[in-house]
């Protein structure tokens, strides 16, 4: 059953679920929303499913999946309710609004032996896992540094103002768009030895933040991410012997520029070739959309047993928690333009919010 | 004093609640129309409104229990004509006595003819439409403000830069990627002025007891010509200024299909029938001539060569202009006087400008 009917739900899970439910993979049970209008939007395209404003009105049978696709204020307690009843959840990112509901969902799903998934795909993408190989093998040697970006003018579809309200939503742009960063980081390179964290929220949410990273063995890393203006999009790795950049939500391409080379290759990723695959070119691996579906379909397969679930809670909680140590060490970014006199303001509302 | 601010997400309505809020001096309750705007006044403990400067009834309920109001909202030119008079409906239905309208120097032209002054006659026969829809949308606003008996007063900024200001972030791309031009040797005037300098003259508006009715051509103190503003900003960005291109003359200017389009989709008979198109096929077609881009015809044998000027009809007829007009009627019924100078306007512009894209690891 899906639980939110708004945009996350329109935008990412009506496509992943029309396509799994034609292929007899999944069938869509019910509709959760307390909003007609948002179950409508969905309703169209599952004409069979249950639509229903709350989830306790639900019939779905012991061992379903709930997928949670509500504000993150709503994660912790329809979790909690979902898996008492017997259901499997699947949870949109952020996990939850603090790491304490993130350890109480842990909690729940264990007692009640059951599987607790986070949305976090940009791990399926095959380009983040060939960093990830990066990485933990060290085909390019140790990393040295890298500078990451994303973001641009707010735009996303939210039906609501409370995307805005600190006391709906605990955080901006850093719990946003970097719970995706974050996740990435800490997958591929493990929680950092040292960090500082600045951003611009003056008492309400920052819409530009900025963190820089430190790593054992010597990487330095610097995260810039934006509601406010225009970014690269882009990642960037130094290597010892190369360099690595990412476009962000380029699912299947790299460029890579080995030290010492003149040039940069900008691949794409494909199937290795083997002797009966004449022509790689045709196995592109998979896109944006396609790891979106590939997370769906590893939970399914979790929860029948067939495969390990790749992104459990505990998972979700990583990045969560170190959200939220930087929240708690943050320093007011500075923003240059500002007279002194408001420079001086802006310090004070952001010492005393 | 309450006041509230239209269009607080954009270029200067988010420099406005900066400068408001963090003055201390008046409550600023910003206004805009979809929760997705709202990401640059959250910064702020702030009561903000969703309210939608084209809907008199949505206008009016987010403006209620303000005493004054700034409108900085933009729109396509058809927008912009309809703007003033829900303004004025919307405010005078809160009980609003005082409105502060951001109008153009546009309003003139691009290239100003010498002599111009406020008592200027205007006219509505520009190339560019969008100088004809800001003298409907003014001359609208004064009537509208009459009407009401509302104390309405209007800016007429010419070339408004600042933090988060296309023309910033514009020039440097264009000055990076040698696509920058000057005309005549950059002797042309801009008539440039700094955001904190627009506010100031809205503040003036706001705390004034006279000289309402009346529009005011506001600017910086210095005159500033395109090779100031040019050179300057090449040197903020420490790039050579040879790399500008020096131009004598200009191509025909032709209206894109997109500009085509849009003019036909303004004419009254059009949107009269729209309310019947369904919300998807109009998104769409948006989407699709949003993306319309015919392409040239590729030629494998030419050699990639240095990027040629990026020249539009608006900044032609910009670096053309010879008149700095006089801010006489502002400094004497307003009292204004621009308070940052052109040198510290732009050093603070640019230190935004590596604020925002600066993520080089130190």
């Amino acid at each position: 059953m899906l639980i939110g009917c708004g945009a996350v739900a329109q935008q990412f899970y009506l496509p992943t679920l029309r396509t799994l439910s034609s292929l007899g993979e999944v069938s869509v049970q019910a509709l959760v929303d307390p909003s007609d209008s948002a179950r409508r939007a969905l309703a169209g395209t599952f004409p069979q499913a249950q639509q229903i404003a709350q989830l306790n009105e639900s019939n779905a049978p012991d061992g379903s999946l709930a997928i949670i696709a509500t504000p993150p204020r709503f994660h912790c307690a329809q979790t909690v309710d979902a898996v008492k009843r017997g259901w499997h959840v699947l949870c949109e990112k952020p996990m939850a609004s603090t790491s304490v509901e993130c350890e109480q969902m842990i909690a729940s799903a264990k007692s009640s032996h059951r599987l607790l998934a986070v949305g976090l795909y940009k791990r399926f993408f095959p380009s983040s896992r060939y960093l990830k190989d990066l990485f933990s093998q060290g085909q390019l040697g140790a990393l040295r540094s890298f500078s990451i970006s994303e973001g641009g003018p707010f735009r996303w579809p939210a039906a609501s103002p409370s995307f805005f309200n600190k006391a709906q939503t605990p955080g901006g742009v850093l719990l946003d768009i970097g719970v995706h960063v974050l996740d990435l980081l800490i997958w591929w390179l493990n929680e950092p030895s040292a960090y500082q964290y600045f951003d611009d929220a003056m008492g309400g949410l920052e819409t530009n933040a900025r963190v820089e990273l430190d790593y054992p063995g010597g990487a330095r890393g610097v995260l810039h991410l934006s509601r406010d203006w225009y970014t690269p999009n882009q990642y960037r790795f130094v290597f010892e012997r190369g360099i690595v950049g990412w476009k962000v939500n380029d699912a299947n391409g790299l460029t890579v520029q080995l030290s010492g080379a003149s040039s940069a290759l900008r691949s794409q990723l494909v199937t290795p070739s083997t002797p009966s695959l004449s022509d790689p070119a045709a196995q592109l691996q998979p896109t944006n959309p396609q790891s979106f579906i590939a997370q769906l379909r590893n939970v399914a397969a979790a929860i029948q047993g067939r495969e390990t679930l790749l992104i459990p809670g505990e998972e979700g909680l990583r990045s969560l928690r170190f959200i939220e140590t930087c929240y708690a060490h943050r320093t007011l970014i500075e923003q240059p333009w500002f007279t002194p006199a408001e420079a001086e303001r802006a310090r004070h509302l952001a010492a005393t919010s | 004093m309450k006041i509230a601010i239209i269009g607080a997400n954009g270029f200067i309505g988010s420099r406005l609640v900066e400068q408001f809020h963090l003055g201390g001096q008046h409550t600023v309750i910003p206004v805009v129309r979809k929760p997705a705007s709202l990401a640059l006044p959250a910064r702020f403990s702030l009561e903000w409104r969703l309210g939608d400067a084209l809907e008199t009834e949505s206008l009016t309920a987010a403006l209620q229990g303000c005493d004054a109001v700034v409108h900085a909202a933009i729109g396509d030119p058809l927008q912009i004509e309809k703007m003033p008079a829900i303004l004025c409906a919307a405010a005078a239905a809160a009980g609003i006595k005082r409105v502060v309208y951001l109008s153009s120097a546009s309003v003139h032209g691009q290239s100003i003819p010498p002599g111009t002054t406020e008592a200027t006659p205007l006219h509505t026969e520009h190339s560019i439409d969008y100088n004809n829809a800001k003298v409907r949308a003014e001359r609208s606003f004064f009537s509208e403000c009459s009407k009401y008996r509302m104390d309405g007063y209007a800016l007429r900024p010419g070339v408004v830069y600042g933090p988060r200001s296309r023309w910033i972030a514009d020039l440097a791309e264009e000055l990076r990627e040698g696509r920058a031009w000057l005309f005549d040797e950059g002797r042309g005037i801009c008539n440039s002025i700094y955001v904190d300098n627009l506010i100031h003259a809205i503040r003036l508006c706001l705390e004034a007891n006279a000289g309402a009715g009346q529009p005011y051509l506001v600017g910086d103190e210095e005159t500033v010509t395109w090779a100031d503003f040019y050179h300057q900003a090449a040197q903020l960005t420490g790039l050579p200024t040879t790399s500008i291109h020096r131009v004598d003359r200009f191509p025909a200017f032709e209206k894109s299909f997109r500009e085509r389009v849009e003019k036909t989709v303004a004419q009254p008979w059009v949107q009269s029938l729209l309310p019947a198109v369904p919300f998807k096929l109009k998104r769409a077609t948006k989407t699709l001539i949003a993306s319309w881009n015919p392409p040239g015809s590729p030629d494998a044998w030419a050699l990639p060569g240095r990027p040629g000027p990026h020249i539009t009809e608006e900044m032609a007829l910009l670096q053309q202009n010879r008149w700095r007009f006089p801010h006489t009627q502002a400094a004497q019924n307003l009292g204004y006087r621009a308070p940052v100078s052109f040198e510290e306007a732009m050093r603070r512009s640019f230190a935004w400008l590596r604020f925002a894209t600066d993520v080089s690891v130190k």
